[in-house]
């Protein structure tokens, strides 16, 4: 008989949980501030600037006007329903395409914008969370 | 006997993960040290001269047919007693910085959508900032220019210089303007005549990235060049709100059809 995981993934479930919900709400708001043609609130200076992030060439999927924070927004609510069941490998494989989402953009931030949006960046760390829990969470076996 | 395996401690894999992201980070910091380039040195005067009469010739058919292009209007409208220069005419009044990428990309359409109304002369060729967003923006500056018109009087202020270092002081009045118009202090900041105003870029800078100021000169004659279609709608935008300023004057630039448009658009 296989062995099978037992309900001890509470916590980690809760936290990725949280999370996943946490970055639903953050890349909602960049998109209703996007489509408002509003500004975040942000600060700026030469190298916190979420402005200039935002309405850049990555501010929006690539061909489209749809913004970037709606594919984040659909990550997260994908997240969020991996997180209701015990499946690692679909978790930990789903975590990893955020992680590389993650660091391109981050590269872009870095290397092609030269401006960090903090928005963006609580988003990028709520992914970071999300794949640490995938990455060592570990059903326990009877 | 076997020795007892030891458990890795929980702590482990979260501090590889956060560890090697920092690295990458690092990496990325260092990457972009050593790939952007150094600022480009400003042009010789006789040659800005040159690029100044190509940017201020743009044929008019090529201004009509562009109109807005992709530029974002910005303008609004505002309230308050009329602004006045030294010569008693409605008065143009920009405050930026030589390092702002903003200022950087707004003064092309300033001066293009300007010199329809009068003439600049010691506009010189600078950069903004290459360690700001949108690193050596190819540009002008107003500092040390001076513009002369029958129809408009303006003043600039460019508080520093591409290294933030200061370079102009705004008086009393400028800053009265900025915090009656611009709460947020955004720069640039443009007043006309205390009845339109706008603050930050009506493009984004990134489309002059990596152009020099002669590659933006040849693009800006080509009205299907995305710089075209920014800059010069943006150059309208601002020619509409000074026909506002000036009734209409000169009829040969305020009653095109494309400015009247836009004289209607900004309301």
């Amino acid at each position: 008989m296989s062995p099978t995981p037992v309900a001890s993934w509470a916590r980690p479930r809760l936290v990725a949980g949280v999370a996943s919900v946490a970055g639903i709400a953050v890349s909602a708001y960049l998109t209703a501030v996007h489509y408002a043609g509003a500004v975040p609130a942000c600060p700026a200076n030469p190298t916190i600037n979420c402005e200039a992030v935002l309405t850049s060439a990555y501010g929006v999927i690539a061909g489209t006007s749809v913004p970037t924070s709606v594919a984040g927004m659909v990550w997260f609510l994908i997240s969020a329903v991996l997180w209701t069941r015990a499946m690692r490998w679909a978790q930990l494989a789903w975590s990893a395409i955020g992680l590389a989402t993650v660091l391109y953009l981050v590269f872009v931030e870095i290397v092609k914008l030269g401006a960090i949006c903090l928005w963006c960046t609580a988003a990028h760390a709520l992914v970071v969370i999300i794949f640490i829990v995938a990455l060592t969470w570990r059903p326990e076996r009877t | 006997m076997r020795k007892p395996v030891s458990r890795t401690p929980a702590w482990v894999m979260p501090a590889a993960v956060v560890g090697g992201l920092a690295v990458v980070v690092v990496a990325f910091l260092i990457y972009r040290y050593y790939t952007t380039p150094p600022a480009p040195t400003p042009l010789k005067p006789d040659v800005t001269q040159q690029l100044v009469a190509t940017i201020t010739s743009l044929p008019t058919s090529e201004l009509d047919a562009i109109g807005l292009g992709s530029a974002n209007n910005r303008i609004q409208r505002v309230s308050g007693s009329a602004l006045t220069g030294s010569t008693g005419k409605p008065e143009v009044f920009y405050m930026g910085a030589e390092y702002c990428p903003y200022c950087a990309a707004q003064r092309w359409p300033m001066i293009i959508a300007l010199s329809r109304f009068g003439t600049f002369s010691g506009l010189k060729t600078t950069s903004s900032s290459s360690t700001d967003v949108y690193p050596n923006t190819p540009t002008f500056t107003f500092h040390g220019s001076t513009f002369t018109s029958q129809y408009v009087d303006f003043r600039s202020v460019e508080t520093s210089d591409r290294n933030q270092n200061p370079l102009e002081s705004p008086t009393s009045a400028d800053q009265g303007l900025v915090s009656a118009y611009d709460s947020g202090g955004s720069i640039p900041f443009v007043d006309f005549g205390n009845r339109y105003a706008f603050s930050g870029s009506t493009y984004v800078p990134d489309i002059l990235a990596g152009m020099g100021w002669q590659d933006v000169a040849i693009a800006l004659q080509q009205q299907d060049s995305t710089q075209a279609k920014a800059i010069v709608g943006s150059a309208n935008l601002t020619t509409a709100a000074i026909c506002k300023l000036t009734s209409d004057q000169p009829a040969a630039v305020c009653t095109s059809s494309a400015i009247q448009a836009l004289e209607k658009k900004i309301g």
